[in-house]
């Protein structure tokens, strides 16, 4: 005999839960057992199981409400169950709650517009909210985060400030006059290569000071941190490993520790492996200590280190911020020379490591999605109010009969809280929903930099702040028609027989206002996403200033020991390049440091021969080093005298040629050919023997920054991109160029291999990916309006049927009638716009400041969006209206 | 002085009918079987047990626990007989409905 098939537990415990009776529990449920082997015998175990279902599905719906109310004869009509039998008022309420529930299925579509409207809105806002809890506000969530700052030789001001910018000597003195922090730590960016293995690889690390994980308050998994004395030069080749490259490079391996891996082709001890958790700072993998020479530490020009501390004692982060700018200020008078301009800032730990750019842009999402919100609740009210209107008439009897008015509020209360529930529910599963896609859209180029990624999912809070949302909103907007309708006078009400010829004035206000606020929302919104849509097309497609069709590059960095010589450098590139200069599919090919789009720029003062410039009028220009084909490559034109050449030697005279925007900066109107500049104010003299044309490096930055180059022959460095414009898919170069670079120097690994196009396509896909929810955004909003319009025109029109009719009657036509519709979708719409117009204004102007000059605020989009939305709303008022006016006379006379 | 019968609905008289037939057999499984055969109808089961429930209420039917059986999970059969009270009712409703009826024999019975 075959083992019976496995029942349903889940429908049968749906049965269980159905029967109160023990005994009956116990029949039922053999009774099913017995005829479910029997169906299964016959029909087999599928079939048998969805036999179940339907069988446990019948009776649940059966028994539940004679479980619920066991008294519950013939049901009772809602006037009965206001006549004040108080001995039976226990369950009341529950008839009550029945009766909403029916009153809210007689009109499926209303509540279920309500309900979806609602559950979108609410689905939207928890879905974001995760995101900027997740990724802005609390990306860190490890004990004592909070006592931890960031300081930095940056203006408190300043949203994008570099925070790693601290001159190592500034960091000494900090350390010794502070007294209302402690546990100072430094961190410089150290991203060694991983050599000596099957796959080279680029790690990202950083080079710290002992004390930085006993600031942090982490302990390692295996082994230890690092030792004081580790901290000087000869004794610092140890190394800490993340939880994820060890498992990611070592397979876990617990015996590493002790071990000798070879980073930058020398071997460096693993001493300890951290805790699974977060890797900080910026995704770091691995850490090293931090070994200046004295020498070193006493560098107070400039530095590059990022500082943490922890606020000793029951200091406060204001209090450490004044103490901080006492030591600047005095700091200012000590060393005029190179404190002069320099400010300090403390801020919060997850302030100073999270992405600055995200907080904007995350701003700007939370706020579209309330503007949803807003116009959902705007959209429920109305459609409630008109709801309340048809009811006016049943409340009136109901007073008649002696109802009291606050159980009448209790009865809307009651709908609203069972929309409410309706609403949450669909919610729930839509946040949910909206967070996975939030993870998965989410571009993989920037994951690893993405602090507090790992918690973007919904948590309790989330779901609780949902909920709580939800209820408020539909309970306020439930309450607002029910405090009208028990306002009116019983009376007034009957004797019309339930036919209000036209809608009270001041409800009809509130319905308009209403609508009127929902196009203004919506144009704001539309208004905020065209922008943000402008601004990522020219960030992907505008004028670049640079072909990125057909260019496939690879970025790598030169370990600094090995290519300690310019030499070597200028080897190892003139290598890769003539490996590849050989094969038929390359056009042309070249080098440069930093690739535009690829995240990394380096910057130099600047001082042009014959100024004499103070320390605060110095400005910086990038700084590139390039060799000739990188122009060529990159098709960027040559706009006067000449490009770099091979000619150009170690032994001639520097040359440099630069952008058009650092010719007009410096030589405005004049020719920058034979002009001269330097980068030190007692550095070697730059002649500029060419103009180039000025590309975007960065879509943040929206403008042209002034960059100059210098050729690979007369200054090499240790960061370098290779760009090859291939006849054909630039992916296709990808195993020459990783060979090339092998043949080269097998130890060196390629930090990534791309397509240009995919360099911009990474590089905007944050942005991208904020443009398109935020496009969604708005088409939901268009929709909600667009039903907020009509529902609010068709309900106007339904209520003054019957004066329709008599007017047709009486020789009115069609037209005129629509007219008189069509003249309140056009306040509507005028009030809308008017308002909305004035919303967008002020939304695009904070959306220019906040996202540093990315976005503009034009005219055109403005005034499209105005005429899309305007025409929009004008044919949701129309389409009512027209149907309105189709009503034979006759008919619309007797229609109640 | 017994009390009187109470008035049966058309299927609590079938349901009544069903466990006097079954006798010994008479729980919920045979019950729907027996009633579908006889009446060509779809008996649906919260029905039956709604009907159950509610005889043996008005004192009509009488129950008792079976013993549990493998074939079931271990779970007791409910067993049903007619009482007293439901005998008479039984025969009440079929005296009326056969009063009803006299004199309609050519119209009823088939020929």
């Amino acid at each position: 005999m075959t083992p019976p098939p496995q029942l349903p537990t889940l429908a049968e415990s749906l049965v269980r839960r159905s029967i109160l009776d023990a005994d009956w529990r116990e029949a039922v449920t053999g009774d099913l057992r017995e005829e479910f082997a029997e169906h299964a015998r016959r029909r087999g175990p599928v079939s048998a199981r969805r036999w179940y279902w339907r069988q446990a599905i019948g009776l649940a719906l059966r028994f539940a409400t004679s479980r619920l109310v066991p008294s519950m004869r013939p049901r009772r009509q809602w006037a009965m169950a206001d006549m004040g039998h108080d001995g039976r008022s226990r369950w009341a309420w529950l008839t009550d709650g029945r009766y909403a529930l029916r009153a809210l299925r007689h009109r499926p579509g209303l509540s279920g517009a309500i309900v979806v409207t609602l559950a979108l809105a609410l689905a939207a806002n928890a879905a974001i909210f995760t995101l900027a809890d997740a990724l802005y506000l609390r990306p860190f969530r490890f004990t004592g985060v909070e006592r931890l700052v960031v300081v930095a030789s940056a203006p408190e001001s300043d949203p994008l400030a570099d925070r790693s910018s601290v001159a190592p000597a500034d960091y000494r003195d900090w350390t010794r006059e502070s007294t209302t922090l402690t546990d100072f730590a430094a961190a410089d960016f150290w991203d060694p290569n991983l050599s000596e293995v099957d796959q080279p690889e680029q790690l990202a690390g950083f080079r710290v000071t002992p004390g930085f994980f006993r600031a942090l308050k982490t302990e390692p998994l295996f082994g230890r941190t690092f030792l004081d004395e580790e901290a000087s030069p000869g004794r610092d080749r140890k190394v800490v490993l993340s939880h994820a490259l060890w498992t990611r490079r070592f397979g876990a391996d617990p015996n590493l520790v002790g071990r000798t891996i070879r980073l930058n082709g020398e071997p460096h001890e693993v001493v300890g492996v951290m805790r699974p958790g977060p890797s900080v700072p910026y995704g770091a993998e691995v850490w090293a200590p931090l070994a200046y020479t004295e020498a070193e530490w006493l560098e107070r020009r400039r530095g590059f280190l990022l500082v943490l501390a922890r606020l000793a004692g029951e200091q406060s982060i204001d209090s450490a911020r004044a103490e901080m700018n006492a030591i600047a200020a005095r700091q200012r008078q000590q060393f005029p020379d190179t404190h002069a301009m320099r400010q300090v800032s403390v801020v919060s730990f997850t302030r100073g490591l999270s992405d600055a750019g995200a907080g904007p842009f995350l701003a700007i999402w939370q706020a579209a999605a309330a503007l949803l919100l807003l116009i959902a609740c705007a959209n429920i009210a109305n459609l409630l109010m008109a709801r309340g209107t048809e009811r006016q008439h049943e409340f009136a009897v109901r007073l008649a009969l002696g109802a009291r008015r606050w159980r009448l509020g209790m009865q809307v209360l009651i709908e609203g809280a069972w929309l409410a529930v309706c609403s949450i529910a669909l919610a729930l599963p839509l946040a949910a929903l909206g967070v996975e896609g939030l993870r998965r859209g989410l571009p993989t180029s920037v994951l690893r930099w993405v602090a507090g990624y790992e918690f973007l999912r919904l948590d309790l809070t989330v779901l609780l702040m949902t909920a709580l949302l939800g209820a408020c909103a539909t309970l306020f907007f439930s309450l607002l028609p029910a405090l009208q309708a028990s306002g009116a006078a019983v009376s007034d009400t009957l004797r019309q027989g339930g036919r209000t010829a036209t809608v009270g004035r001041s409800r009809r206000w509130l319905g308009t206002g209403l609508a009127a606020g929902q196009v203004a929302l919506t144009l704001a919104l539309i208004v905020a996403s065209a922008l943000i849509l402008g601004a990522v097309d020219g960030a992907v497609n505008g004028a670049l200033g640079f072909d990125k069709r057909h260019v496939m590059t690879a970025r790598l960095t030169l370990p600094d020991r090995p290519y300690a010589e310019q030499e070597r450098r200028r080897q190892f590139v003139a290598r890769v390049l003539d490996r590849l200069h050989g094969i038929p599919a390359v056009e042309s090919l070249g080098s440069v440091s930093f690739l535009p789009y690829a995240g990394a720029s380096s910057s130099r003062p600047i001082y042009p021969e014959g100024v004499q410039l103070t320390p605060a009028e110095v400005r910086q220009a990038d700084f590139q080093r390039a060799t000739p084909g990188y122009f060529e490559t990159m098709r960027i034109p040559l706009l006067d005298g000449r490009s770099l050449t091979d000619a150009d030697r170690d032994d001639g005279r520097a040359v440099v040629v630069v952008s058009r925007s650092f010719a007009d900066r410096y030589w405005p109107g004049l020719s920058p050919i034979g002009r001269r500049f330097r980068t030190a104010e007692d550095g070697p003299w730059l002649e500029v023997v060419g103009v180039s044309g000025d590309i975007m490096h960065d879509w943040f930055m929206n403008q042209r920054r002034p960059t100059f180059y210098r050729p690979v022959t007369q200054d090499a460095g240790l960061s370098l991109a290779i760009v090859v414009r291939t006849t054909g898919n630039p992916l296709d170069m990808a195993g020459e160029l990783r060979r090339a670079v092998t043949a080269a120097d097998p130890d060196q690994p390629i930090l990534d291999l791309r397509s240009m196009e995919q360099v911009v396509a990474d590089k905007v896909g944050g942005i991208v990916y904020l443009a398109r929810a935020l496009a969604v955004m708005g088409g939901i909003a268009l929709v909600l309006a667009l039903m907020g319009v009509y529902s609010l025109i068709a309900y106007l029109a339904a209520r003054r049927t019957q004066e329709f009719g008599v007017r047709m009657a009486l020789g009115a036509t069609r037209w005129q009638v629509i007219r008189l519709n069509v003249r309140q979708a056009l306040v509507i719409t005028g009030l809308g716009l008017a308002m909305g117009t004035a919303i967008a204004i002020v939304l695009g102007r904070v959306m220019a400041s906040a996202l540093f000059g990315l976005v503009s605020l034009e005219v055109m989009p403005i005034a499209a969006m105005v005429v899309v939305v305007g025409v929009t709303a004008l044919v949701a008022g129309f389409l009512p209206a027209r149907k309105a006016a189709n009503l034979d006379p006759t008919v619309a006379l007797r229609t109640p | 002085m017994p009390p009187t019968p109470p008035y049966l609905g058309e299927f609590e008289y079938a349901v009544l009918l069903a466990v006097a037939h079954l006798r010994d057999d008479a729980y919920a499984v045979p019950m729907r079987t027996f009633i579908e055969e006889r009446t060509g109808r779809a008996v649906a089961r919260g029905a039956l047990y709604t009907a159950l429930e509610r005889l043996e209420g008005k004192g009509c039917l009488t129950s008792r626990m079976g013993d549990p059986t493998p074939e079931r999970g271990g779970r007791a059969r409910r067993y049903f007989a007619v009482s007293a009270l439901g005998l008479r009712a039984v025969r009440s409703t079929h005296a009326s409905f056969s009063r009803l009826s006299e004199g309609l024999e050519t119209l009823l019975e088939p020929s």
